[in-house]
């Protein structure tokens, strides 16, 4: 990096000048159709390696939803020469494991027709399996103890690491699958060999264990976590027509259905050299990492058909969403609103509203935590993907206060966004961070691989350099406009936790027991404060203007006063007795 | 294909060395050779004459410095009946207003700065670091200076981090996660060790702002400081403002005393908390090492092989890549500072395979102590902790804070070579070596092992591999109490 004028810093007092801080990203095609990000950084003696397929669940269809992300753990398995010892004995061991696992889809196709029937309850359950499967499980595994024999377990990976790389790893999200690494500077060469040798003969050994692999994934991010199997559910609710609607890590019932053949088709669709973008950041020089580039990759044919675009739109939302959940959390709420996609022209003021909404001195905070005091935590996060977006606001409720309450509450900040334009300081703060983070973001060569791998898999990494100045240039009317566009309730999907009875391992207080998950922190808070309270006749006090209100007519609301009034009976017979 | 390109590549090969043809096998490149040393503590040490030992890394590349200023103080410094009294002094330093700003002034102020102003105290340190750009310096040391020497602890700020931390302490059993880290900390170092000791409702209670100022005026002194500094500035006029920075401390407190180090593990076995998630969570613990052990470089090694490593350790490749068991599967052999810190190993599984996997990894354990390790395997190891080095301090943030840590925890002046010799000390470790470390440390009959999950489906096991959880270690199964995340107290 440049040493850029200081004098044209000092000289800023309000704002922070936006130096075209930019990242010198010099872009290359190669013949096969490839494209070739190079940014020479010289900093430290390493090189971030990285490339994005242009492939993420998005392109996935009902049936092999998870194969995008399944696609990306098998790129590590090696190729002919690495990862075993026999690479022909290996190959015919692979096509004999596919004949059995063929016969073993069909037991598993009889064993859904027996779930449908009823005959069974849970497929997944080690008891649920036919005779033949057991089997042909058998054989299979035989198969796999004489592979084993062969493999060089995770060669791959040993290869890399005995090279001093480090951060070696890939990521997968509804729009992407990224592959990075780090190695010393001297190494790209190696780089070179590995990466081209893994897109140009991958072989997917191990391909049903590793199918495991990742559903124990799912179960350790999705099925057994307090939130996961919701936010899944509320997401799937969200999208309508658009193929976000399935996770990133695939359905429960596909992840398992994946066959090695469905792997191979996708990988030839989605993995050709156009559909692949080479990241280099780090110490070398540009020229000569282009060659070494282009001797290694250019081996690689370029594909016959172009990948399919997604074409679906997302369709007009004609009402508003509500999900209702009890769950192993504190009270909260969720709130989703249909944005714009990755570069939209929207999308710069979305982040600047987000920016005004979040942070401790965001409006969300300081309106719902410190201002209304209705939570205890609040927070928004813009989210645009490659060919649609979300915006998500949050808030969780202070004990006592209703999710209604906490959800009004929320619009109430929004609704100020919409009608009251934003103060100049407010906004100059929030560019300001905006400014700052465009150094932030230049400390380490391998953070600026993500963003440029991130970027372009969102479908163009000049944004890594355009976004900063258009941002900046948001005014107050934008902010006006954009929210009065999006943030409309038809538009919205809204959820709504309430912890589930019994969980978190307090002993519930059995009084509770008929109060709705609204109401129960609200008599647990006036049950504390009467509990701390020594003085008798202030809880006489209290009881006297409960008695004194009227009881309504919602038999709930009968119930909680009944509640109280038993609780401060108790309490006040309790200090007189001493 | 070939013949095309023939010509481009005796050209490539020209410009930069290259071989001429592709090989079928990455041993057969050659690289350039890549001579890398380590930057020397004595380069970037100063004392300050106000006090604390300062490491300074000028950077001039981007318009932005850190200043990170540690405090010896922690956890262990809290009376028993005030747990949260730290963590409370901590969090408010920054977040409870300063002499001349209230708290959400200064949050406005540090915002409009786009500055990063951040304090915190865990257990056995404490720090306050700011991050900003380079042309406010002036204004955010002035404002470091106040939040050390007069924080103002504002009343609702302490009300609204005790609301903040009673409602997040409700989470404590939402997550298998959760209860696993709380229950492997009781299990491997005692229930009465003061880093077991946790906070509860009524501990916070307790908690009152004068005792936060009392424990603040204690600690945060000078001579309980080491600094470290990095970023855009001169540095003979970066020792000036650090000098101003701590002159004339307004109160003197005490020398922070030794952190208590006599923690006991439990008695060897299974330990099992029932939860209703389907993938159990498994810690395999065993008592551990401290740092400056000599043994500690032969036992990272060791530890790498059998499950430190990622991919190329054998965990991973037993559990994982061979049985598609679990996503992960490890272990770590940390070497404490002040106390040894325990060796832990752990996977997740489906609750049917917990057992089985469990299984897997003690017979690992038993295999490394008991059987040499290879020559290629301990040469990944040793490679890759060798080659990977220079990461250590890729940036000028990253150097002034390793020395800093150093130099705070005392390894600087026990072993001040520490970083120039560490490639060595790793390059001599034998074979022999990691066998007998292994030996020594890895007793899988004696291990301590947490199960966290769904009882009654991991007791029945699988009938694909008949290992029970009753027949590892020592073979006696306790069932652990839920505890009440307020109290603490067992749940029924």
């Amino acid at each position: 990096m440049k040493r850029f004028l200081m004098s044209v810093v000092v000289a800023a007092t309000a704002a922070i000048p936006v130096l075209g801080q930019k990242i010198p990203v010099v872009e290359k095609q190669l013949p096969n159709g490839f494209k070739l990000l190079l940014v020479e950084r010289h900093e430290e003696p390493r090189i971030a390696g990285g490339w994005v397929a242009h492939v993420g669940s998005a392109n996935e269809r009902p049936g092999i939803t998870g194969i995008a992300h399944l696609f990306e753990h098998m790129m590590f398995k090696g190729t002919p020469t690495l990862g075993t010892k026999d690479a022909k004995r290996d190959l015919e061991i692979i096509g004999e494991q596919e004949k059995i696992r063929e016969l073993i889809r069909q037991e598993e196709s009889k064993m859904r027709t027996a779930l449908r029937r009823g005959e069974v309850t849970d497929i997944t359950s080690p008891e649920s399996r036919t005779d033949r499967y057991r089997e042909l499980e058998q054989e299979f595994k035989r198969l796999l103890e004489e592979q084993r024999t062969l493999l060089v377990k995770n060669e791959f990976d040993r290869i890399y690491t005995t090279a001093g790389a480090t951060k070696m790893n890939a990521f997968t999200t509804e729009d992407m699958t990224g592959y990075f690494i780090e190695v010393p500077s001297n190494k790209l060469e190696l780089w070179c060999w590995m990466e081209s040798e893994r897109l140009l003969r991958p072989v997917f050994r191990e391909f049903y264990a590793e199918r495991d692999v990742v559903f124990e994934e799912r179960r350790m991010r999705t099925e057994s976590t307090p939130t996961g199997k919701f936010a899944e559910q509320f997401n799937a609710m969200f999208w309508d027509a658009h193929p976000y609607n399935w996770p990133v890590i695939g359905w429960p019932s596909d992840i398992p259905a994946i066959s090695k053949k469905q792997a191979d088709e996708f990988y030839a669709l989605y993995y050709q050299p156009q559909n692949i973008t080479l990241i280099l950041v780090g110490d070398f020089k540009a020229d000569q990492a282009e060659k070494l580039v282009g001797e290694y990759f250019g081996r690689i044919p370029r594909g016959n058909q172009p990948p399919p675009e997604v074409t679906t739109l997302e369709i007009q939302s004609s009402a508003e969403k509500r999900y209702n959940a009890e769950a192993e959390v504190n009270p909260q709420v969720d709130i989703l609103w249909r944005t714009v996609a990755f570069g939209h022209k929207d999308s710069y003021v979305l982040e600047v509203i987000e920016q005004l909404l979040n942070g401790r001195t965001g409006r969300l905070y300081k309106g719902l935590v410190l201002g209304r005091q209705v939570a205890t935590d609040a927070g928004a996060a813009n989210r645009p993907m490659k060919w649609a977006g979300m915006f998500n606001a949050s808030a969780e409720a202070k004990d006592g206060k209703s999710l209604d309450e906490l959800e009004q509450s929320v619009y109430a900040e929004i609704e100020k966004l919409a009608t009251e334009p934003i103060p100049a300081d407010e906004l100059q703060k929030v560019k300001n961070n905006f400014a700052a983070a465009e150094y932030r973001r230049l400390t380490t060569t391998f953070g600026m691989l993500y963003q440029i791998i991130f970027s372009e898999g969102m479908g163009d990494w000049r944004e890594i350099n355009e976004s900063g100045p258009r941002i900046q240039a948001v005014t107050p009317e934008d902010i006006q406009r954009v929210v009065k566009k999006y943030f409309t309730k038809e538009n919205r999907a809204v959820a709504h936790f309430t912890r589930k009875p019994g969980s978190g391992g307090a002993g519930e207080d059995p009084d509770f027991a008929g109060l709705s998950a609204d109401q129960k922190p609200m008599a647990r808070q006036f049950t504390k404060r009467i509990t701390e309270t020594t003085d008798a006749a202030q809880l006489k006090a209290m009881l006297a203007g409960i008695q004194g209100q009227p009881a309504g007519t919602d038999p709930k609301r009968q119930q909680l006063q009944k509640i109280i009034v038993r609780k401060l009976e108790a309490r006040i017979a309790e200090l007189e007795k001493k | 294909m070939k013949a095309i390109a023939l010509s481009l590549l005796t050209l490539a090969t020209a410009a930069s060395g290259l071989l001429a043809e592709i090989p079928d096998r990455p041993e057969k490149l050659s690289f350039p050779a890549l001579t890398y040393e380590p930057p020397k503590p004595a380069d970037y040490r100063v004392q300050l004459k106000a006090g604390p030992v300062a490491y300074i890394a000028t950077d001039r590349a981007l318009p932005l410095v850190t200043i990170s200023v540690m405090v010896r103080c922690g956890s262990y410094l809290e009376p028993d009946g005030k747990e949260g009294l730290a963590e409370f002094t901590g969090y408010l330093l920054v977040r409870g207003g300063i002499a001349s700003k209230s708290a959400e002034e200064l949050e406005e102020r540090l915002a409009f700065l786009a500055a990063g102003l951040s304090s915190g105290i865990g257990d056995d340190s404490g720090s306050v670091s700011l991050n900003l750009l380079s042309k406010d310096l002036p204004e955010g040391l002035a404002l470091l200076r106040e939040v050390l020497t007069a924080p103002r602890f504002q009343k609702d700020k302490f009300d609204l981090h005790r609301e903040q931390s009673i409602q997040g302490m409700k989470q404590r059993n939402d997550d298998s996660g959760s209860i696993q880290a709380m229950e492997a900390q009781r299990l491997a170092y005692g229930t009465n060790f003061w880093a077991s000791r946790i906070s509860t409702e009524k501990s916070l209670n307790a908690l009152s702002i004068d005792d936060l100022k009392a424990y603040h005026q204690k600690w945060f002194h000078p001579a309980n400081f080491v600094v470290s500094a990095s970023g855009d500035f001169d540095r003979d006029e970066l020792i000036a403002k650090l000098e101003t920075l701590f002159a004339n401390w307004p109160f003197t407190g005490e020398k922070a005393p030794p952190v208590p180090a006599t923690p006991t593990m439990a008695a060897g076995g299974v330990y099992l908390v029932d939860k209703d998630v389907n993938q159990g969570r498994v810690s395999v613990m065993l008592p551990g090492v401290k740092r400056d052990d000599p043994d500690f470089p032969a036992i990272t090694v060791m530890n790498d092989i059998l499950g430190g490593g990622g991919f190329t350790s054998r965990l991973m490749n037993r559990v994982r890549s061979d049985e598609g068991l679990a996503y992960g599967a490890g272990s770590s052999f940390p070497g404490g500072v002040h106390y040894a810190r325990a060796f832990q190993a752990g996977l997740s599984t489906k609750s049917r395979t917990v057992a089985y996997a469990t299984r897997i990894v003690l017979d690992e354990m038993n295999r490394i102590a008991n059987t040499p390790v290879t020559d290629e395997e301990i040469n990944t190891a040793k490679r890759s902790f060798v080659d990977s080095f220079p990461g250590t301090f890729n940036t000028k943030a990253k150097i002034a804070g390793q020395f800093a840590a150093d130099e705070f925890t005392g390894r600087f002046a026990q072993d001040p070579e520490y970083w120039s010799k560490w490639r060595s000390r790793i390059e001599t470790v034998s074979k022999d070596d990691v066998l007998r470390v292994a030996k020594q440390h890895l007793h899988p009959d004696k291990a301590v092992i947490l199960v966290v999950g769904q009882k009654e489906e991991i007791l029945k096991g699988h009938p694909d591999h008949p290992v029970k959880l009753e027949q590892l270690a020592s073979g006696k199964v306790t069932q652990l109490p839920l505890r009440d995340p307020l109290t603490q107290e067992p749940v029924k």
